[in-house]
């Protein structure tokens, strides 16, 4: 598997301020565009998204080009609507991307408008994100300034206009349909599916909902075309993904790597290595996929080999965590998120997420008693599947592989009346 | 249609019908919270998880539509351990002290946990704790532990109703049901949350604690206080009425109330109940005045013949009582005595022209003609409006002397002036079809005349004449509207046209049915009679005639000048001074009878409680009062059902044959008085509805208010109508239209039909301070 | 409910016109202005976009980044999630607290200072990381809590 040598998401790497429209410019910035309008029906966009294999970055990891051909025609208007509202723990590479190299994501927001026929694109950003909205603003006005946006782009006769939402800190308003209520300017709680967006989305309309790295990934497509994309990758997961590294390693950070990288080349080589301590466990896609165990490290980062490995590449979110954390407390702090994020729309999430915290807080303060794992389990038997979006599920994913590959830890910790890893587990209030 | 199999049983349903629907048609329940056939489906509280075949997981049942072929499993052990676990978490934040909350014995929550609930709780930490028996207005308590946050009461208020005063508030566990502090829940529907809460979490402040479930009786039966009749269930508990909730009949009524009918019980115990007979003003016992009315019934007949007396019925009786009372008369006091129901308008709906409300569902056109359903006939407005969610290309017209139109069910308004209603519609009718002889002769008189809005009038007609199914709405305002509504139906032909009259006593059909004569002509015949001396003894039974009649001066001058007035009701009426015989009644909920709504419907009221002090029904005072004059009577057999196929009486009686109408006449004054029925102001009192009663009873446009000095808070305001004077409270209000005073019908301060409707003059505002 | 409001509806409704989309652009920009959302504020909101009090009320309730409560000068949101607390976020909690008197989720009585829990600030590169006023500060081992408060600055 080829080493990336160059940067095609993360190009501010090479590029120090390509978030100026004129150092982007200067590096083939919209030229990618200016392609896709000249030589370029939309209909042969949607082509080469389909043939290139992209899926979404945003953590279901669903064919682009096949979402945008779901689109109903009939002559209602559609809206492209870019999630960039990245909450999920471990995954912070969206930010890096509007911060830094807002220009890119601008760019296949275009050139995407351009092939689904949509006039009139969002971008949802995450309310904690002032910085990167900030650069998106700056970005969209310079785009403007520069005729790559509003009526007649580039004298092709295709108009578009963006316009950019901020949220107000809500993680839920990740998850699509939540995401359009916000955008409509109600509580953040997920629709009801069917109709998907891309039947009724914002204000009914047809639309589509990709992520920001989903996004930036066009313009390189039309640039470099869908075999040479292919090239990278397996099959099914083809191309390069941007990997979010954090926790206990020497290098935290984002990387962008050839699709089935296997997750030791990630772990070691990018990242530095497991510092301090020794490997115990890595959630290799956001916090809402299982945990792997340090056996399983030579595992591809590719959506099927993470599914076959029992967990899932999800956002690309990959937390590290070595021989000194205590999994009760980590599922401790991953099942509170969920807690605390819930809408609180339906049962199982809002009151099971609720229970669960408990339990689990009185495991890790050592009052647990016999059966509270019995009972987690079955609470979390019962959220399983039962919830109306994926949210409830998503609490599970970390606290059931921890305790089915942890069980004697979680087990001492009511034996023992508290955390058997004793004084050397970090500890951090009387650090 | 749609075959589907649900627990082996194979069901044939309508395409977009949801599981839970369809499983409910076998008979098969699938516990529910969150969902509401009325409020379509929301998939929060999943408590009504099923198993469908080739399906990886359970569904829920409340938003999958059925599907061709469809096997669905309700129970087994997958779905069973779902429930289970539903009702495990709605309990881990819940109070688990039903014997003391007031929806014990009638909860969801203590049902399903029963049925299909976890043994015992496994919930080990302290519970939330959130706001308890908290007021959410004077008539309503929330208890937010008990809340499931199933969304019901918000979404009906704000997405139904279209009064969003509930919201949820926070997010998450945290998330609870609360009202804008400081700002009570006081739309006219609110009742109806309590209805829909499936647990403890709404309760009725008057109910509050009254009685439990299981020691009380529940009976059905139809509310009494305005037209529509919604169908009711009513609570009694050691001889007191204590609750009234609404009824729902599959694929007919939701089962909605207004407030007025679902608070409005206690008027029952009313300290101006009358609970004892009283002659001149002296309480006597029952025996004496039945004795004292027989005398009277005998020296009048003997002196005067039966037809010098006259017997009014009004809405407080049932349609058997006003049978009895026909009967009585026909048969004891003899040949001649003249009956009418009394009136609250001069119109006439012949029933031959009488819609339904399955009509609304289908129609493709609503025109109110001067009706305000919102005020007089409160669900039906609900209807309406449900109506025009499900189809927002309905055609919907208000026609009126002032705006009808609300945000919560826009109109396309026709303004027309004061007694201008018909004349506008026939004009207009007339500009599309200037051959009808029936046209031309109801607009002869009309000659060079214009409606305001000739453009809109025009258009008006051609909604009337091309719409497919069309509904309309009337207040019974000008009686000659009667006529251009026989001339539309007749143009229309095999279109359906159907008309639902918004005005009347609540059982004016059912009196009808019984055989009194339902016309105002009626009731003015009877009074002119009176006034002429021709009519000696007039007993009137469950009216107030000079509250409510439109003819005031007609009702005054007769009760003037007949000899002997002589009432029967619950409360005493207005002027009564001039009735020289009191006898208590028998009211609502206190008989068994039949009630027929504004459809001609009819449906049982039942007897829940039995009439207080000294009070008794019709048919055994009428049978006290054989006695008393010596004659017998047995009260007739009557089943007022036979010949009412479904309880609809049949459509028949023609409508008044076209005649000129009268001319409009251009109307001077500073004012135009103006009277609407209002179901919160008019009718029974009610102590526990006090709040809702507007302590500034007029409305005048905001541009008047300035003009006479009335700030935006409202204040007094001086008119004088025919050289009689009047101080009347208002508000300023964009439901009048500039120079119009609109005042409640049946209010004792600013009684309108003793104004008069019609022009009035304002008094500058010193002269009445001066005063 | 001040003047220069109704010019922000004005160009908030330019870039959303439809739905209830301009509620929340207005409630960032007036609780910019106004540092916290008061009770009035709301429902002045509700009377400029002319939506009921309920839904502005409800939907601010839902989101965390509005403040329904009056919030310090300097809002320091410490980010507790999991990267963050694997490199220490508890103690960096713990040391504000104590220096500043007061818990997470308070202001300090001085009006100065709102302490705040975050969840993943999508910023676990620069863990143990934290912002003020929503601007980055990472990473924040704990003994250096004091870069939180600005205190030196100026
Ligand atoms: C609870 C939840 C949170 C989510 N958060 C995000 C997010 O922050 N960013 C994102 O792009 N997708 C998120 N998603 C996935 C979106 O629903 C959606 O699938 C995605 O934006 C589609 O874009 P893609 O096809 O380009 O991946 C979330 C989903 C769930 C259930
Ligand atoms: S609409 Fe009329 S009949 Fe129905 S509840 Fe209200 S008052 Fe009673
Ligand atoms: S009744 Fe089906 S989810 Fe609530």
């Amino acid at each position: 598997m080829a080493e990336l040598n160059t940067h095609y998401l993360l190009r501010h790497r090479e590029v120090p301020d390509i978030d100026q429209i004129a150092v982007y410019e200067a590096h083939g910035g919209y030229q990618s565009l200016r392609r896709a309008l000249r030589d370029f029906t939309p209909e042969a966009v949607l082509e080469l998204v389909k043939a290139s294999g992209l899926r979404g970055r945003g953590g279901a990891g669903f064919p682009t080009g096949m979402k945008w051909s779901f689109l109903p025609n009939d002559g209602r208007p559609r809206y492209l609507v870019v999630n960039s509202d990245e909450a999920e723990p471990g995954t912070f590479k969206d930010r890096e991307l509007i911060e830094h190299n807002p220009h890119q994501l601008i760019e296949g927001m275009i050139i995407s408008s351009y092939a689904i026929g949509s006039h009139d694109a969002y971008i949802y950003c995450r309310g904690e994100f002032l910085r990167g909205s900030e650069q998106l603003a700056r970005a969209i006005r310079e785009a403007y300034a520069h005729g790559y946006l509003g009526d007649n782009i580039l004298d092709s006769g295709f108009s578009l206009h963006i316009h950019l939402y901020r949220g107000a800190g809500a993680y839920i308003c990740g998850e699509e349909s939540a995401l359009l209520e916000s955008l409509e300017g109600k509580r953040g709680q997920p629709r009801l599916k069917p109709p998907f967006p891309a039947v009724a989305g914002l204000y009914g309309m047809p639309t589509i909902v990709n992520n920001v790295e989903t996004i930036a990934n066009v313009p390189v497509l039309v640039e470099k075309g869908a075999d040479w994309y292919r090239s990278m990758g397996t099959e099914k997961s083809p191309g390069i993904k941007i990997m979010s590294v954090s926790g206990h390693v020497r290098r935290p950070g984002n990387y962008e790597v050839p699709l089935a990288t296997p997750l030791r080349t990630l772990i070691e080589e990018y990242a530095g290595g497991v510092w301090p301590g020794k490997l115990k466990a890595i959630i290799p896609g956001g916090s809402s996929v299982p945990l792997l165990t340090p056996d399983q490290i030579d595992t591809p980062l590719d959506y099927e080999s993470m599914i076959a490995a029992g967990s899932m590449l999800g956002s690309g979110g990959c937390i590290v965590m070595n021989d000194e954390t205590c999994m009760v407390w980590a599922a401790h702090r991953l099942v509170k998120f969920y807690r605390v994020e819930s809408c609180g729309k339906c049962t199982p999430c809002r009151e099971g997420t609720y229970w669960m915290t408990n339990i689990l807080e009185r495991l890790e303060s050592g009052e647990g008693s016999q059966g509270d794992l019995e009972v987690l389990l079955d609470v979390a038997d019962n959220i399983g599947g039962k919830c109306l979006c994926p949210l409830g599920d998503a609490s599970l994913g970390f606290m059931v592989s921890a305790i089915r590959h942890f069980r004697d830890e979680f087990e001492a910790h009511v034996r023992e009346h508290g955390c058997p890893l004793g004084a050397k587990r970090y500890d951090p209030i009387n650090h | 249609m749609i075959r589907l199999t649900i627990d082996g049983q194979t069901v044939t349903v309508p395409e977009g019908t949801m599981i839970v629907d369809a499983a409910e048609k076998l008979g098969i329940e699938v516990p529910i919270y969150c969902y509401h056939q009325a409020l379509g489906p929301l998939g929060a509280c999943r408590m009504c998880l099923v198993q469908v075949e080739k399906m990886p997981k359970l569904v829920t049942g409340c938003t999958t539509p059925v599907a061709e072929g469809m096997v669905v499993h309700t129970k087994g052990p997958a779905v069973e351990k779902g429930r289970r676990g539903i009702l495990e978490f709605l309990l881990i934040n819940h109070p688990l002290d039903c014997p003391v909350c007031d929806k014990g014995g009638e909860c969801h929550l203590q049902d399903y946990t029963f049925r299909y609930g976890p043994p015992a709780g496994r919930f080990a930490e302290a519970k939330l704790e959130r706001l308890k028996d908290a007021p959410v207005s004077e008539l309503i308590l929330i208890d937010q532990e008990r809340c499931v946050l199933c969304q019901r009461c918000v979404r009906f208020l704000g997405e139904y109703v279209g009064e969003p005063q509930l919201m949820l508030k926070g997010r998450g566990v945290e998330t609870v049901v609360a009202p804008v502090d400081d700002r009570p829940v006081d739309s006219r529907f609110s009742g109806n949350i309590i209805d829909l809460c499936p647990v403890g979490a709404l309760t009725s402040a008057a109910y509050r604690f009254k009685a439990r479930p299981w020691n009380q009786e529940r009976h059905p039966s139809v509310c009494p206080h305005c037209p529509v009749g919604c169908p009711v269930t009513v609570t009694a508990r050691e001889e007191h009425v204590v609750r009234v909730e609404g009824r729902p009949i599959p694929e007919h009524d939701w089962g909605w109330l207004c407030d007025r009918g679902r608070f409005g019980y206690d008027f029952a115990v009313a300290p101006s109940r009358l609970l004892s007979a009283r002659v001149a003003g002296r309480v006597v016992p029952e025996v004496a005045a039945v004795r004292h009315l027989a005398n009277l019934v005998r020296t009048v007949r003997e002196q005067h013949g039966a037809a010098a007396i006259g017997v009014v019925v009004g809405g407080q009786h049932s349609a058997e009582d006003a049978f009895y009372l026909r009967h009585f008369a026909e048969s004891v006091l003899g040949e001649g005595v003249r009956l009418a129901v009394s009136q609250t308008v001069k119109g006439y709906l012949p029933l031959a022209l009488n819609g339904t409300y399955d009509d609304i569902g289908v129609a493709d056109a609503v025109v109110l003609l001067g009706s305000d359903p919102y005020r007089a006939a409160p669900v039906l407005y609900l209807k309406l409006r449900e109506r025009w969610r499900r189809d927002p290309q309905l055609v919907r017209w208000g026609v009126g002397v002032r705006p009808l139109s609300r945000p919560t069910l826009p109109l396309r308004e026709l303004r027309v002036g004061p007694q201008e209603m018909a004349a506008t519609v026939a004009w207009g009718l007339f500009s599309q079809r200037p051959d009808d002889e029936g046209l031309r002769l109801l607009t002869e008189s009309l000659e060079g005349w214009q409606p305001r809005d000739p453009e809109g009038a025009r258009a008006l007609a051609a909604t009337l004449l091309d719409s497919q199914h069309l509904v309309l709405l009337w207040d019974g305002k000008e009686p000659w509207m009667e006529a251009v509504l026989g001339v539309l139906t007749r143009l229309r032909g095999e279109k359906g046209t159907r008309v639902l009259p918004t005005f009347g006593p609540p059982n004016l059909r059912g009196f009808e049915w019984a055989g009194i004569p339902a016309r105002w002509g009626a009731l003015e015949d009877l009074l002119q009679a009176t006034v002429r001396g021709e009519v000696r003894l007039l007993w009137v039974l469950g009216a107030d005639l000079l509250r409510e009649i439109p003819d005031y001066a007609l009702a005054a001058q007769a009760l003037e000048r007949v000899e002997h007035a002589v009432f029967e009701g619950l409360f005493p009426p207005e002027g009564s001074e001039r009735f020289e015989l009191w006898l208590p009644g028998a009211g609502w909920s206190e008989e068994p009878g039949t009630w027929a709504n504004l459809e001609g419907r009819l449906r049982s009221v039942a007897e829940a409680v039995p009439p207080p002090g000294e009070a008794r029904p019709v048919k055994s005072l009428l049978t006290a009062l054989a006695r008393a004059l010596r004659q017998p009577w047995t009260p007739p057999e009557w089943n007022p059902y036979l010949g009412a196929e479904g309880g609809l009486l049949p459509r028949e009686g023609e409508p008044t044959a076209p005649a000129r109408l009268p001319r409009p006449e251009p109307t001077a004054g500073d004012l135009y008085v103006w009277g609407e029925p209002e179901v919160f102001v008019g009718g029974y009192p009610s102590e526990n509805l006090r709040p809702r009663r507007p302590s500034l009873l007029g409305e005048i446009h905001p541009v008047d208010a300035a003009a006479w000095g009335i700030g935006e808070d409202g204040g007094e305001l001086g008119i004088e109508r025919f050289g009689r004077r009047w101080t009347v409270t208002v508000r300023p209000s964009a439901a009048a239209a500039p120079g119009m005073l609109i005042l409640p019908l049946g209010a004792a301060e600013a009684p309108v039909n003793q104004i008069g409707e019609g022009p009035a003059s304002v008094i500058p505002r010193v002269e009445v301070e001066r005063r | 409910m001040k003047p220069h409001w109704r010019q922000w509806v004005e160009e908030i409704r330019q870039q959303f016109p439809q739905g209830n989309s301009a509620l929340l652009p207005l409630l960032h920009r007036i609780q910019a202005e106004e540092g916290w959302l008061s009770p009035e504020t709301l429902a002045d909101v509700a009377t400029l976009l002319n939506l009921p009090v309920t839904t502005v009320e409800s939907v601010a309730s839902f989101y965390s980044l509005f403040y329904k409560r009056p919030v310090g000068e300097r809002v320091v949101h410490v980010c507790v999630g999991l990267s963050c607390a694997l490199k220490g976020a508890d103690a960096l909690m713990h040391r504000l607290e104590e220096h500043l008197g007061i818990r997470q989720g308070q202001t300090t009585p001085d009006g100065k200072y709102s302490l705040m829990e975050a969840e993943c600030l999508a910023a676990c590169d620069l863990a143990p990381v934290a912002q003020v006023n929503l601007r980055y500060m990472g990473p924040v081992p704990p003994e250096e809590y004091q870069r939180l408060l600005g205190e030196g600055e100026k």
